[in-house]
């Protein structure tokens, strides 16, 4: 599903050039869950950004889906994203303004779905998030671990083929990280790539591999389950 | 998707409700003063233009050169209607008007009335159709009389009036032959409640001033056949007085110009002998007015909106990264733009209806909102909906660009160096409130000035009346009375009341004069005795008027030092100066006193003996009587004198403060309208203030805690809004002075512009903005640092 090819990404400011990625390469499979983990400043969540098509790569090759997307401009990347791309962050990002169903409800809408189906698709994710009953809260009436359930809700609502996870525990203790953990576990057997960034050895477990980064650079990589590709 | 920007609209909007208080306050007192002056606008802009024959209406305009200086006036010769409607087959039809005020009596109900006399044809060139009688040939009966639904009403009350009968100056007999409706208070005709036809004229005064070619009496209005070429048209008849006084002695110049009644209300005034300007330039002015306090209040929205943007900056992310495009976002934020228009539009629209009466009464017009014209509620929305997408623009392009990866980083910050629009939009807004204030307060001391100014005569305490044919007969009786029961101190006939100019004449001629001195203009009054008495003006050499000691008074002449200056006499006393065949002698030399405009200097002036006409009775009261209680003996007098015409008079102290009426207003609106743009700028500041602050708390918090003192911090605080005051003033101050130094040359008498109405606006700006800001400064500065650095 996805191959990068010596992926580089430079963060220029005015004295120094940072390099973010250095020749990255790896491949991830349909339907694989894998963890990308590594000390913090080794790229991971630049690396995020480019596979989430919220960035450009600086050189190096990017096919997603048998597409080249490297240099795709913004509109392209904006296109290809909202059908097939879902996101969870660290810091939930949700918005303060709209309710948990509203929140959930906005992919939906930029991707043309009607009103009535909407609904129908927003609240059968909201019953397998266990959020039902909080459908009309505004996220700051809910702990986190509700808030990051919103997000996973509002990250799959589209069925996107895949799921970009930036360290989605890392704001949560252990029994809500644990609960997060499962639904992406559960999102995976149902055919969801996923992808996540962690610094928990315990989370990358739920994975079936891990590449380990330093500098910009893959170092290792872990295969922990065995994957049958779909 | 509508649903959804309207409710997130909706709710971040009043998430804030400091931000939505000042952001919908600003918006709509900018756009209450907007729509108010937007009315004042539409009715400018209208008069005249709603008789149905508008596009084809003319007035004649004269044009010639005196003194080298080319003059252009809206009198014309009596004959040249006929000439006109003659000579030429593109005139469909031209008349004569005169205005004209006659006490008009039926029964013992009397009332002076403001009316006209003029041509048969007058109601079919003006398209007025009549509510009774026959509009067609109401005026072609020389014994009728036209008048309008309120003069009607007024006299008749609500019986029918057609075919009664008016007596006029208790004099002459008037059938009503029709009764048309008002004139509409958009049209040069509002005051006219009657019309007359020219019959009238030569019963009551003759023929003489209607057959001269030299006379200019009558204003002359024509009607052209339709899609008449105007230029062409104007060609043709520029030379038709010239030609027809070729034979007479006196070589006239005079051109002619039609002038069409859309221009009539906006370009009436005579500069160089062409009709250029006028009620246009304030309207000009209105209209600036509007769009500065219309952009400023925008401006603040575009301000406050971007200095959320923090806030505002991870919701745009996140819309981006679930897949929401520039495009929807933009659109989003014009559409709060537009939402908040419209809550603030329909607020301005409850002010503007709450203010608009004091409005009319301060700029002394009835204006009102037509909401049964479906036109208005269409430029309404449209108006609302503009300014909603102005004010939103900047904002909407400027947060529809952040980058998703950017802000959703923890700790965003928008980067606070380089160039920061927000700090453009700041000093412009001060920029335009500093400009209005130093306009207005300049415009305030001209004012003052001329009002000051001395008028080389006691103006009060000098009271007037007009002289009516049986006043004239009976005056030597009611003079003779007034002064024996010590009621006045003095009384004179004059032809005009002392402070308005009602006449001037050229064509005299004197011991050294040169024929160019034939075109030496001279304003024109007259006295029968005691006028300098009774005027308080100082004779600087000879004598007074005083035709009941001085036989040969009736053609005395008394001259102001400009006359004698212009004539270049050397022994002004006793000097003969001629006008055709008759021939007046110099009596005395008045000081310069202002009869015409306070902006002005003082025009030569000829005061004649009896020989010449008679308007008005000017009285000195007796300052030691109480004011009321003379008026009431006065008026006794009167009575018992005069009983056919009602006692009104007028003051001429308060006549001569109506010259400054202009003026006043446009001071008036212009100090109105200035508060109101600086008090939205400092909403907007105070607003802005209170973000940057908010920003900054963490910063403030570590500078306490690191020792600061609260005067340090609140410093640190306001200085960048200072400086940015700062630099408007400079933008502002010499645009001030250029626009100001302009308008100041409209007029002779003039104060000269000061530097330090520049200082005091400039420091006021920055005093006001200082308090503004500092309030919000203090606030941070004082506020517990343990609390802002927990916070995060
Ligand atoms: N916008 C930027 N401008 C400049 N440098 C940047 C920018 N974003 C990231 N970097 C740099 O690029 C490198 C990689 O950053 P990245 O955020 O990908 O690290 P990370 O692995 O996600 O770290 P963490 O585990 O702390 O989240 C870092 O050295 C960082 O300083
Ligand atoms: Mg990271």
């Amino acid at each position: 599903m996805i191959t990068i090819t010596d992926l580089e990404k430079y963060y220029a400011t005015e004295e120094v050039r940072t390099i973010a990625l250095n020749k990255l390469s790896f491949k991830v499979k349909e339907g694989e869950f894998v963890a990308v983990m590594g000390p913090s400043g080794c790229g991971k969540s630049t690396l995020l950004n480019i596979l989430g098509l919220l960035d450009d790569p600086d050189g190096g090759s990017f096919v997603f889906n048998g597409i080249e997307v490297a240099g795709f401009n913004e509109r392209k990347r904006a296109d290809l994203r909202k059908h097939n791309i879902g996101f969870v962050f660290q810091s939930f990002n949700l918005i303060d303004e709209l309710t948990v169903f509203e929140n959930v409800e906005l992919p939906l809408i930029y991707t043309g779905v009607k009103p009535a189906e909407r609904k129908v698709r927003v609240d059968a994710v909201l019953e397998k998030m266990q959020i039902m009953h909080r459908r009309k809260h505004f996220p700051q009436q809910l702990s986190g671990g509700q808030q990051q359930r919103v997000a996973v809700a509002r990250a799959v609502v589209n069925n996107p083929k895949l799921i970009l996870a930036d360290e989605p525990t890392g704001n949560l203790d252990s029994s809500n990280g644990n609960e997060v953990m499962d639904l992406l576990t559960e999102l995976n057997e149902a055919g969801t790539t996923i992808i996540m960034v962690t610094h928990s050895e315990h989370d990358a477990k739920y994975s079936h591999r891990i590449i380990r980064m330093l500098d910009g650079q893959k170092v290792t990589e872990n295969v922990l389950a065995e994957f049958k590709s779909v | 998707m509508i649903r959804n920007y309207f409710k997130i609209a909706w709710r971040s909007l009043f998430a804030d409700k400091k931000y939505a208080f000042m952001n919908i306050a600003g918006l709509a007192v900018g756009m209450a003063a907007a729509v108010l002056i937007a009315l004042w606008i539409v009715d400018e802009l209208s008069f005249d233009r709603s008789y149905s024959t508008t596009d084809r209406l003319y007035q004649v305009y004269s044009k010639d050169s005196f003194d080298g200086k080319s003059n252009i006036w809206g009198r014309t010769p009596g004959p040249l209607v006929s000439a006109l409607k003659s000579d030429f087959p593109e005139v469909e039809d031209a008349v004569r008007f005169a205005e004209d005020t006659e006490l008009l009596s039926v029964g013992d109900k009397r009332l002076n009335t403001k009316g006209a006399i003029t041509d048969s044809g007058f109601l079919k060139v003006f398209g007025v159709a009549s509510i009774s009688g026959n509009a067609a040939t109401a005026l072609t009966n020389p014994s009728g009389i036209v008048i309008t639904q309120s003069l009607s009403k007024k006299i008749f009350g609500n019986t029918d009036a057609l075919g009664k009968t008016i007596r006029i100056n208790n004099k002459f007999d008037r059938e009503i032959t029709a009764i048309i409706p008002d004139f509409p208070s958009n049209s040069r005709f509002h005051k006219t409640e009657f019309l007359l036809p020219f019959e009238y004229w030569l019963q009551a005064w003759g023929s003489g001033m209607t057959e001269s070619w030299t006379a200019n009496n009558f204003i002359t209005y024509v009607l052209l056949k339709p899609n008449m070429d105007l230029e062409m048209l104007n060609n043709k008849i520029q030379n038709t007085i010239r030609s027809h006084t070729s034979s007479s002695s006196d070589p006239v110049q005079t051109q002619i110009m039609l002038h069409p009644a859309s221009k009539w209300r906006l370009y009436s005034k005579s500069e160089n002998g062409q009709l250029i300007g006028g009620e246009i330039t304030n309207v000009w002015r209105m209209g600036r007015i509007a769009i500065f306090i219309l952009l400023i209040a925008c401006i603040n929205f575009m301000n406050l909106s971007t200095a959320r943007s923090g806030k505002r900056a991870k919701e745009v992310g996140i819309r981006k990264v679930v897949g929401g495009s520039r495009k929807s976002l933009v659109f989003q934020f014009l559409g709060e733009s537009v939402l908040l228009s419209f809550i603030s539009g329909a607020i301005a629209f409850a002010l503007a209806f709450i203010f608009l009466p004091s409005f009319n009464l301060l700029v002394g017009k009835s204006l009102y909102f037509s909401y049964d014209n479906p036109s208005f509620w269409l430029i309404a929305f449209s108006f609302i909906l503009l300014t909603g997408l102005l004010a939103g623009s900047y904002p909407a392009f400027f947060l529809s660009s952040f980058k998703p990866i950017k802000v959703l980083k923890s700790g965003f910050k928008l980067s606070k160096n380089a160039f920061n629009p927000r700090k453009l939009l700041v000093v412009s807004q001060f920029a335009i409130a500093i400009l209005l204030i130093i306009c207005t307060v300049i415009i305030k001391q001209q004012t003052l000035f001329a009002k000051e100014r001395d008028l080389g005569f006691d103006e009060n305490n000098l009271l007037y009346v007009t002289l009516n044919d049986e006043l004239k007969g009976n005056y030597e009786i009611i003079k003779k009375e007034l002064i024996a029961k010590n009621l006045a101190t003095s009384v004179t006939k004059t032809l005009s009341p002392i402070s308005k100019i009602q006449s001037d004449r050229w064509g005299f001629s004197w011991e050294g004069s040169s024929e160019s001195d034939k075109k030496q203009d001279f304003i024109y009054l007259s006295s029968d005795a005691d006028f300098i008495k009774t005027s308080g003006v100082k004779l600087v050499d000879g004598r007074d008027i005083d035709i009941y000691n001085y036989k040969s008074d009736s053609t005395a002449l008394l001259l102001n030092e400009k006359a004698v200056k212009v004539m270049g006499l050397k022994n002004p006393i006793g000097a003969i100066i001629r006008d055709d065949d008759k021939q007046m002698h110099v009596v005395g030399v008045v000081k310069d006193f202002i009869m015409g405009s306070p902006y002005e200097p003082v025009q030569p002036l000829m005061i004649e003996g009896p020989s010449a006409w008679f308007g008005y009775v000017n009285m000195r009261l007796n300052p030691l009587n109480a004011t009321a209680d003379n008026l009431k003996q006065i008026e006794a007098i009167f009575k018992e004198h005069n009983p056919l015409f009602p006692f009104e008079y007028s003051f001429t102290d308060q006549q001569y403060e109506l010259k400054f009426k202009g003026e006043q207003t446009m001071g008036a609106l212009a100090s109105i309208f200035s508060g109101l743009t600086i008090f939205i700028a400092c909403l907007g500041l105070f607003a802005l203030a209170a973000y940057t602050t908010e920003t900054r708390r963490k910063e403030i918090g570590i500078r306490k805690v690191l020792g600061a003192p609260v005067l340090l911090i609140a410093t640190l605080l306001s200085k960048d809004f200072l400086k940015l005051v700062g630099i408007a003033f400079v933008i502002a101050a010499p645009i001030a002075y250029f626009v100001m130094n302009n308008w100041l040359e409209n007029y002779q008498y003039r104060i000269s512009i000061e530097w330090w109405v520049f200082a005091v606006v400039g420091l006021s700006a920055i005093l006001i903005a200082l308090i503004t800001v500092s309030f919000q400064a203090i606030k941070a500065a004082i506020a517990n640092p343990v609390k802002s650095l927990r916070t995060e």
